[in-house]
């Protein structure tokens, strides 16, 4: 069962799953063994990017390094380039995008996963990404300033 | 046998006709010889009727959606008698401007099948069997194409249709089988899907709209009308059509990459793409010669004999009829003397389904593919005012232009009037203009147009009302 951490800023409340990575843009990275990473959306960016009408992910086979874009998810207000929190070749790509995107709103830790990455040197990656309690940090200082700015 | 006239005309479609008139203005005798009614496949039974059906039918949809837009209609449904009606009188109107238009020009109309007999002569039977020659200075082959039949084992049986009989709308089959998925094919799928017929579309390419559309687009095409419903197979290549044992009639069978599978429908529409209509023309036998089943021309439209010349679907290429409106401008005008070559740069796609799709000029991979150092701007119609208040906002605007200097090199699109907004690319990409051209040429608000203008705004990172994380 996957647990979660919890950041409540101003009206909004944005979940964290406690079993993965995350890359600062907002993508998680979740190592499954054998090499295999799964990477999906963030509960935060997913919220500031608004409904998802489109997710476009690299074709399996495509050889991506840290950062490079993956995907490319459009929303009614924003599109957002997905980079690569992981270097490797994309192994599989979440069959439910093209017929039901909305999955990354309602389920962005689950079934709203983006894709499976074969990661050439996991150990390396992970060490330029950032646990949960981290990236929690991240988004607190991001919501914050936003609030300010309102 | 009469003085011969300046210009003979073989087939009465839009490049014909609109030869004969473009002929006349410029002083001219003219003969249009035509054996059905003038205004060709396009009038009779193509663009015009399609289009007849595609507004019936995009009436019934909004109808069924008033609720939110606040109206009340209890319940909208077609009416299929009625559609038909409504689509007889939009073609009888059109073919009657036409007729009113060649008679104001005092093009001379003779009625019966032609066939070029010598380099100035046609000869044409008429439906009594009667034959009568006409003599010209010039002659135009304007004779169109045909539905393609490929060697698919099946294509007779009762219930395989062309799009001809698919205009006909008074039964609706419960599943429609669509062999292709091109623009035919998918205009058609767009209509019965919204009269209420279940669809399927086999298409042999990777993609949807092959040769027309921008992949990019053809893609999100694909997956908005499975959303919808629609089961859209690519790569699918047809094997044979079969009568059926059981509910249904007909049984297409293909192959994937996944093997074989076979699908069961009570009719299914044939929309392969069209062949030039050349078979039986007389052609070789006076020495035209051809490029396959397609008229040779050079770019003054000139065929291999001179003072004969061609235009149109007969030719092969793009067969679409503004290019052979535009193809019978370029042959008359040579023909008075003046030295214009056809230029095809500018001869924009329109695709009536629903959302619309339309491009003009290159895509990003043809692009590509000539070496251009290329950009593509983006903009949804999601983050555009007057398709949300539409209510139609699936879609996207790309403009592929040179990275250096912006150069406009090709427009697509998908979304609510795109085959209207399409214009203003044509344009861009006929005059050589830049992003920055379209972004400081201010644009209506709040219109679909916007959207052209914030992609190109896109060019200097200046796209205001939309948001590109990076």
């Amino acid at each position: 069962m996957t647990e979660f951490l919890e950041l409540t800023v101003d009206k909004f409340t944005f979940r964290f799953a406690t079993d993965r990575y995350y890359h600062p843009e907002g993508v998680w990275a979740l190592p499954e063994g054998e090499g295999r990473v799964r990477i999906g959306l963030s509960d935060f960016a997913q919220q500031s990017g608004g409904d998802v009408a489109f997710a476009e992910v690299k074709p399996v086979g495509t050889a991506v390094a840290f950062g490079d874009e993956v995907a490319s998810i459009e929303t009614m207000k924003t599109d957002i380039v997905v980079p690569a929190p992981v270097s490797g070749t994309v192994a599989e790509v979440n069959p439910a995008l093209e017929m039901s995107p909305e999955v990354i709103n309602e389920d962005p830790y689950g079934e709203g996963w983006l894709a499976a990455i074969a990661a050439t040197d996991w150990e390396a990656d992970r060490a330029r990404l950032l646990d949960p309690q981290a990236y929690l940090e991240r988004v607190r200082e991001v919501a914050e300033e936003e609030m300010r700015k309102r | 046998m009469t003085d011969p006239y300046d210009l003979a005309i073989l087939g009465g479609g839009p490049g014909g006709y609109v030869a004969a008139l473009r002929a006349a203005q410029l002083g001219m005798r003219v003969a249009l010889v035509e054996g059905a009614r003038v205004g060709g496949t396009c009038l009779n039974v193509g663009c015009i009727p399609t289009k007849a059906l595609v507004t019936a039918t995009e009436l019934l949809t909004r109808a069924r959606r008033a609720a939110e837009y606040g109206i009340r209609i209890p319940q909208a449904e077609p009416d299929l008698e009625g559609i038909m009606a409504y689509q007889r009188a939009a073609v009888e109107r059109l073919v009657g401007g036409v007729e009113q238009l060649l008679k104001e020009g005092k093009v001379t109309v003779v009625r019966g099948r032609g066939r070029l007999v010598r380099p100035d002569a046609l000869s044409v039977t008429d439906g009594a069997g009667g034959t009568t020659e006409v003599t010209a200075r010039h002659i135009i082959l304007a004779s169109g194409s045909v539905t393609a039949r490929p060697p698919i084992p099946g294509l007779d049986l009762p219930g395989v249709v062309t799009s001809t009989e698919a205009l006909d709308v008074s039964t609706l089959p419960a599943h429609l089988i669509v062999i292709g998925g091109g623009v035919i094919g998918l205009e058609f799928a767009c209509i019965y899907e919204a009269l209420g017929s279940r669809i399927t579309v086999l298409e042999m390419m990777p993609n949807l709209l092959p040769g027309a559309a921008d992949e990019a687009i053809a893609k999100r095409l694909a997956v908005l009308l499975r959303r919808r419903g629609m089961d859209i197979r690519t790569g699918a290549t047809v094997q044979a059509v079969e009568g059926a044992r059981h509910t249904s009639p007909l049984r297409v069978r293909f192959s994937t990459s996944r093997g074989e599978e076979a699908v069961e429908g009570d009719r299914v529409l044939l929309a392969t793409g069209r062949w030039p209509n050349t078979a039986d023309l007389g052609l070789e036998e006076v020495g035209v010669r051809m490029n396959r089943r397609a008229v040779a021309v050079d770019e003054y439209l000139r065929t291999s004999v001179p003072n004969v010349w061609a235009i149109g679907d007969a030719i092969g290429g793009m067969m679409l009829a503004h290019k052979a409106m535009v193809d019978g401008r370029v042959a008359v005008e040579n023909i008075a003397g003046q030295k214009r070559a056809v230029d095809y740069r500018s001869v924009p796609w329109a695709i009536f389904t629903s959302p619309e799709v339309a491009g003009v000029g290159l895509t990003e991979a043809q692009a590509r593919q000539q070496g251009a150092d290329v950009r593509v701007l983006q903009f949804p119609f999601s983050a555009n005012p007057r398709a949300q208040i539409l209510g139609e906002t699936e879609g996207l605007v790309r403009i592929v232009c040179e990275a250096g200097s912006g150069r406009v090199l090709g427009v697509h699109m998908m979304g609510p009037h795109a085959t209207e907004l399409i214009a203003e690319g044509a344009l861009a990409v006929q005059t050589g203009a830049t992003a920055d051209d379209l972004a400081w040429t201010t644009h209506a608000h709040p219109t679909l147009t916007e959207a052209v203008l914030e992609a190109a705004l896109g060019f200097r990172g200046a796209t205001i009302h939309y948001h590109r994380k990076t």
